[in-house]
This record gives C-alpha cells, structure tokens and sequence, in this order.
C-alpha cells in the first residue's frame, strides 16, 4: 500500500517543510517523508528559524512541533495561515496540546508511525493532491 | 374614795393584783391614803393597752399594767410592789443610775434599743429595748414617782443586724470567683460577728455516711477543725436534728439532756467544745451540709444567733453554688477560648451584618492585623465585591435551609496577598433559638492550590517528555536498523545509542535535570574506550551543560567515538583521541575532538547517521556551529556555542 500511495505521492513531489527542535526526530521524520515519496523542503528547529522559513522556503506543507525547546509556536501557526500554507502540528503533549484557534489543524502526537504521518499529510492535502 | 374605788374596779388582771396586794405591809401604805399623783399616774397605766409601770416611792416599788406583765419574764407576778433592785438585780448597773438620775434631777430620760441583759428563763439574754422613764412630781412638788413605759425590740434589732450582716457578707463574697474564697470569708465574717470561737462548714456524703469539713475559720484558743466526722459522732441528737433540717444549739455540753454518750462527750471534750450550734441546708429535702459554731466556753445561744446562723448558711449555700456553677462556665469558657485562641486554623464569628464579632491568633496572623483591628470591620472590608456577593448569598442559604455552607472564597491580607480560603461556616443560634449570627473555620489552602497545580503542570511536563523520549528512542531505532548490514549490527548500534541516552538522564537526574559537566558527559560517552588508559586525552575546564545540550553531546561523542573505533584511530591500538574546550569570557565554548594515529582517512561520500546527527543536533541544541574535517591525518571535529548563563 506505501508502495502505491509512494509512486502516486511521487508524482507531484509535495515539499515539505520540518519545524522540529529534537534534531534525531527532525531527522527521523525527513526519513520519513522522502520514503513516502515527498520532498523535505527545509528544516528549522527554532520559532525564529521557522519564521524565516516559512517566508523564504518554497513548499506546500508543513510540519510544526507545538513546543520548540519550551517556547510554544503559535506564532509559527499564524505566519503560516496567513501565508496560506497547509499544515499539520506534531506534539508531545498528546491532543490536548492543539492551539486555541486552530481547532481545524490536524494533530499527530509524538512518537508516530509513517503510516500515521502518511494519512495526515494526505488528509491535510488530499483535496487539492490526491489524484 | 369613789375616784380610787373606780380605778381598782377597773377589771384587768394586774387591776385584780393591785386592789389584793397587801400595801399597808409597805412604804407605800394603804392605797386609801395614797397622794393623788400615785392615784393619778395608776390611772393611767391600767387605762393604757401599751407597756406601762410605775416605780413609786423612794423605794421604787413597782406597780404595772397587763400589756407590761411579760417584761419580766417569769418575775411576773411576784415582781408587784417589791422595790425595782430587788425585781432587776441583773441589769440595775444600768437602768438604776437611770432612775437615780430622774429622780434626782426631775428630767425624764428615753432610751432606744437598750441593751439590757436580762435573766429571764434561767438564762441571761441578750435583750434590748426602747423605754422611757419620766418623774411624777408629788404632791409637795418633789418627784415622787417615775413612769415607765417602754417595750422590747430584741426581735427587731437582731433582724436588723441579720439583715446588716447577710448584706455586708453578700458584698463581701458577690466579686468572688473561687468556691473556698466564698467560704473563707463567710466563715469569718460570722465568726466575728457572734464573737465565736470556730465556725465550720461541712458536706454530706451520704454514701460514706460521714461529713467532710474542709473550711473552718477559728480564733482564742480554738484551732480550725476540718477532715471528716462519722455522722453522730458529735450526738446521735444532733446528726438527727440536721437531718431533720432542724437548727440544733447545746448552751453547754456538760449540761444538755441530749449530750449523753459517754464516747461523745469525751470527743466534745478532746476537741475542747463546750457550746455550739450547727444549721443544717438541706437540698430537694436532704441534709446535704452543716454550718456550724463552737465555743470553748458555755455559751447561751439567743434566738437572733440562730435566726443570723441559719440566714448565712441559706445565703451560703446559694453563693456557693452559684460559684460553682459559674466555675464550671468558667472552665468551659476557659476550654472553648484555648481551642479558639491555639487553633490552628482560622476562626471567626459574624453577626448577620456580616460584620465581625471574633477572631482567633490564627485568622489575624492570616490577615496579617491585630485581632482588635480585624473585629468590627465587615467581612466585606476583606474579600472583593464579587466575592462578598457570594458570602451572602451563602449567609442567605443558611437562613433558610439551615446547616453549614462550604466554599472557596478569596481573601485580601494585610500583606496585599490575595490568599485562597476554604470556608466551612455556619449560622450561630442563640439561646431563644433564633439565629444571632455565623461561625466559620477556614483554612488557607492558596499553597495547596498552588502545589495541585504545580503538580498538574509536572505531570503534563512529565507526559510531553517521556513522549518526546520515545519520539527519540524510536528515532534512534529507525536510524540502527537502517542501511546496516545485518540485524544483529543493527540491534547493537541501537542497544549502545540506547545506553548512551540512558547514561545522559542518569547524569541530569542526579543533578535534578539542571544540567550536566562536560567532563562527566565525556567520561561516560568515552567509558568503552578508556581501555587501556591514556588514549583518551581530555583537557577543560569545569563547563556545565543545559539538559538538551548534554543529551545531545553525549550522543554526538558516542557517534564519534563508534566512528573512531569503527574507521578512525581508536580502530588501531596506538590510535588516540584528543578532546578538549575550553570556555572564554564570552561564555563562548569551543570543544575540539581531535583523532590521532589512526588510518589515512578518506572523505565517506555520503554521511551516516551519526555524524549528521552530531552536526544537526548540536547545531541546533548548543546554538552553534560544527565543523567535522575529515583530514588523512584523522578526523577533526570543532564545535563552538554560546552558553548561556547559569546561575
């Protein structure tokens, strides 16, 4: 099933950006996303980082750790609606954790699966993506 | 004589006496020839209902009505005609200078409340009396005669004094507090108004049949008596009179009738007891104790002494229960106020206004004022608006359903705190059954709500780091178990990473996750390599690490190492590496970990875990940079960051 949904992804190349502080995660969700078959399009791992980012990177989703070392990232969550970006938050904090204003944003709690990670980025893009 | 004749056919009883007394056997002579002024005043006297005598002659002999017969006592009726020393032998020391005196200076005298100590039924009495004697001028003008009239007011002055003596005991004992203070004082003051010798109060106790005697007042040679006596060991008479309720005197014990036991009158005598009287107070009909007075010497009790005994021990009895019930109030009152003054938790009482009537140490060390400045104010002086609303609408619940109302309510301290209570009050009832006012404990709970939420914001800590944990461990898996060339490679690289991360939160634990040194980080990610010692060389200083950083480091040092043990120098056994850092002014920390005498290293083409690891998650944690150089030499890697400050 990856195996098809990876040569369908693969086609349109979604770029992704990773907002992650915890460089292992960081690095194991970017393994992630290229065995899915998208494009890490960048990584920050700090809401100053992330800011830049989301102005300068070139993508279509991204992935937002809720807490970037103890600093809550709702600014983040702004700059990206605002910039019209679609976006999923990571978290450890169970889904309890989800930002107030942001009832809509999907939430995956940390430790994920692929598959779980796979099905949040399709829902979170599956309208305008999914052939 | 017709006049005369008239006057003696007057019918009373002395009338009768008179006209058969034989005068003519007298100085006074026979009546035919008595002057006219004896005629005149006799008249008088029998025609009066009120006390009246005539003391004629140089004499004095006495002549009186009916109405005066009972002066005298029993010297009545042989007292007619005989001369006034011969019928007052026992108090002529003060009446006969009296009659002397008007006769001789023809002026009439009158005394009030005359003390006359009179023997009139075997006895000598205390008597007293108002009188007057005024002179009769005789026919040549001279005084012939005194009339006297007058009556006893014994009664009266004793139940005068009675009155005077209870009334200046009852302000003595009203003020006083304490049972044997009471008793004390109206012991003496009895005592010294009888002119005793002892006087005594005991309770009965019934069970053991006995009397208990625990205050006497004493004075002469008397000694205060107290412990206990066997009922009837003073007579079996007297025990039987107390319980009768029945006053019991004995003017001398080696002359009463009553006073017979052989046994008994030796302890009389032992405990040197002549006269005494003893009241008893009864209770709902029970003898339940005795006043009691004694004298060394024979003493004849008068009807006021037992009248004034019997009134000091009713009032005895009264005040002392009235002591012993306020001291049971006292030391219940004594109770209440320790529990309220040494509790620990608040309490204070309201009236309905909510305005406060009380309030113990503990709620004024919580409001941070003195009690007295905290009473008066109303509760609304020290809670917000809102909050007082609610008081009252907790006050107006209890009005009506009754019962305690418990709540949390805000309060505002002297200190400009505002402090969480936990408030469990109720309505005060009063002694009508209508409400008066509240009680309430409260308890400062602001810590407690503080630690509850400390404790909730610890345990979602707790939650977000143990899933960040295993967001790393299962990094750290995906990472093993890729692009090696078997499981079992695979499961040991995972296995060490594993036990590196372990090691790391052993050090931060022990420093209660402040942080953690350099050179403890390097000893434990470099342990497996230490072997045999010298090849690692480290050199720093004392350099503490933020938690984050020190994780990160430990892991980046055990990649490196792996590597070196793997490709680099420690892969030969002469091979060595050299860490060092060091920290400047700046709080800029550069660490150099530096391989020597290894195999010619060449430039991997791609980079594997572990060094990308090292350069992202150190990069990112230490806010720095770091730079791995891969020359033949061996392999450099040179991290700098900015620290920041630790306190």
């Amino acid at each position: 099933m990856i195996e098809n949904q990876t040569e369908a992804a693969s086609n349109v190349q979604l770029r992704i950006l990773v907002i992650e502080d915890e460089a292992v995660i960081a690095m194991t969700a970017e393994d992630m996303i290229e065995q899915l078959g998208f494009v890490v399009a960048g990584q920050a791992a700090s809401v100053n980082d992330a800011l830049a980012k989301v102005e300068q990177c070139d993508f279509d989703l991204a992935l937002l750790d809720i807490n970037l070392n103890g600093v809550m990232s709702t600014p983040v969550a702004h700059a990206l609606r605002d910039a019209g970006k679609q976006f999923i938050f990571t978290t450890g904090y169970g889904s309890a954790g989800s930002q107030g204003g942001f009832d809509e944003i999907k939430v995956v709690a940390k430790p994920y699966t692929i598959a779980t990670l796979e099905r949040a980025i399709l829902q979170a893009t599956g309208d305008i993506r999914r052939p | 004589m017709p006049e005369f004749r008239a006057l003696l056919s007057n019918d009373s009883d002395m009338a009768c006496r008179i006209r058969e007394f034989d005068w003519a056997a007298t100085s006074l002579g026979a009546p035919n020839d008595w002057p006219q002024s004896l005629r005149s005043a006799l008249s008088i006297c029998l025609n009066s209902n009120y006390p009246t005598a005539i003391y004629w002659g140089s004499e004095l002999r006495l002549l009186y009505n009916d109405a005066w017969a009972s002066v005298p006592g029993p010297r009545h009726p042989q007292a007619l005609g005989q001369p006034a020393h011969l019928v007052w032998p026992d108090i002529w020391h003060v009446i006969g200078p009296q009659l002397k005196a008007v006769f001789a200076y023809g002026k009439g005298i009158v005394s009030n409340d005359q003390y006359l100590p009179m023997r009139r039924f075997g006895r000598l009495e205390e008597t007293y009396w108002d009188y007057s004697f005024t002179p009769i001028a005789g026919e040549d003008g001279r005084v012939a005669g005194i009339f006297n009239q007058g009556q006893e007011t014994t009664d009266r002055v004793f139940a005068d004094r009675r009155s005077r003596l209870l009334l200046q005991l009852s302000d003595r004992i009203r003020t006083m507090d304490s049972s044997a203070g009471i008793m004390a004082t109206a012991l003496q003051t009895v005592g010294e108004h009888l002119g005793v010798g002892r006087v005594g109060y005991g309770e009965v106790d019934q069970a053991e049949r006995l009397v208990r005697i625990d205050s006497c007042w004493a004075s002469g040679s008397m000694r205060p008596l107290t412990g206990t006596m066997s009922f009837g060991s003073l007579g079996q008479a007297v025990h039987q009179a107390m319980r009768m309720g029945e006053t019991f005197a004995v003017d001398d014990v080696y002359n009463d009738s009553r006073i017979s036991e052989a046994d008994v009158i030796q302890r009389y005598a032992t405990l040197g007891i002549r006269s005494t009287a003893a009241v008893p107070i009864l209770r709902d009909g029970s003898y339940t104790a005795a006043l009691f007075v004694q004298n060394a010497d024979p003493h004849s009790w008068s009807a006021g002494e037992l009248l004034m005994l019997q009134g000091v021990a009713g009032r005895l009895w009264e005040e002392l229960a009235r002591s012993r019930s306020e001291m049971v109030l006292r030391e219940s009152e004594r109770r209440h106020r320790l529990i309220f003054e040494q509790a620990r938790d608040i309490i204070f009482t309201a009236d309905l206004e909510q305005t406060i009537t009380a309030c113990n140490p503990a709620a004024a060390e919580a409001i941070g004022l003195p009690a007295e400045r905290i009473v008066g104010r109303s509760i609304a002086d020290f809670v917000s608006p809102d909050e007082f609303d609610r008081t009252r609408s907790m006050l107006r619940r209890k009005l009506q359903d009754g019962g305690v109302t418990r709540y949390e309510v805000s309060v505002s301290t002297a200190f400009g705190e505002t402090r969480q209570w936990d408030v469990n009050s109720a309505l005060t009832i009063g002694t009508d059954e209508r409400p008066i006012g509240l009680h309430a404990v409260a308890r400062d709970i602001t810590e407690k709500r503080a630690f509850d939420e400390r404790q909730q914001l610890l345990i979602n800590e707790l939650n977000h780091r143990v899933k960040n944990t295993l967001a790393l461990v299962q990094g750290l898996a995906m990472q093993s178990f890729r692009n090696q060339r078997s499981i079992a490679d695979g499961q040991q690289s995972f296995q060490a990473r594993l036990g590196m991360l372990a090691a790391a939160h052993d050090l931060l634990t022990q420093q209660c996750w402040e942080g953690a040194t350099i050179d403890a980080l390097v000893a434990d990610a470099m342990g497996p390599y230490g072997d045999p010692p010298g090849r690692i060389v480290t050199a720093g200083p004392r350099v503490v690490l933020p938690p984050k950083a020190a994780i990160s480091l430990v892991l980046a040092l055990h990649e490196l190492g792996t590597n070196a043990a793997k490709y680099g120098s420690l892969s030969r056994p002469e091979g060595k590496v050299e860490l060092s850092w060091r920290l400047d002014r700046e709080r800029a920390l550069t660490l150099t970990w530096r391989e020597i005498g290894g195999p010619q290293v060449i430039e991997p083409d791609s980079r594997g875990f572990g060094l990308r690891m090292i350069e992202r998650a150190l990069a990112s944690d230490l806010v720095g940079t770091v730079d791995v150089a891969f020359r033949p030499a061996g392999l450099d890697c040179t991290i700098t960051a900015t620290l920041p400050e630790f306190a």
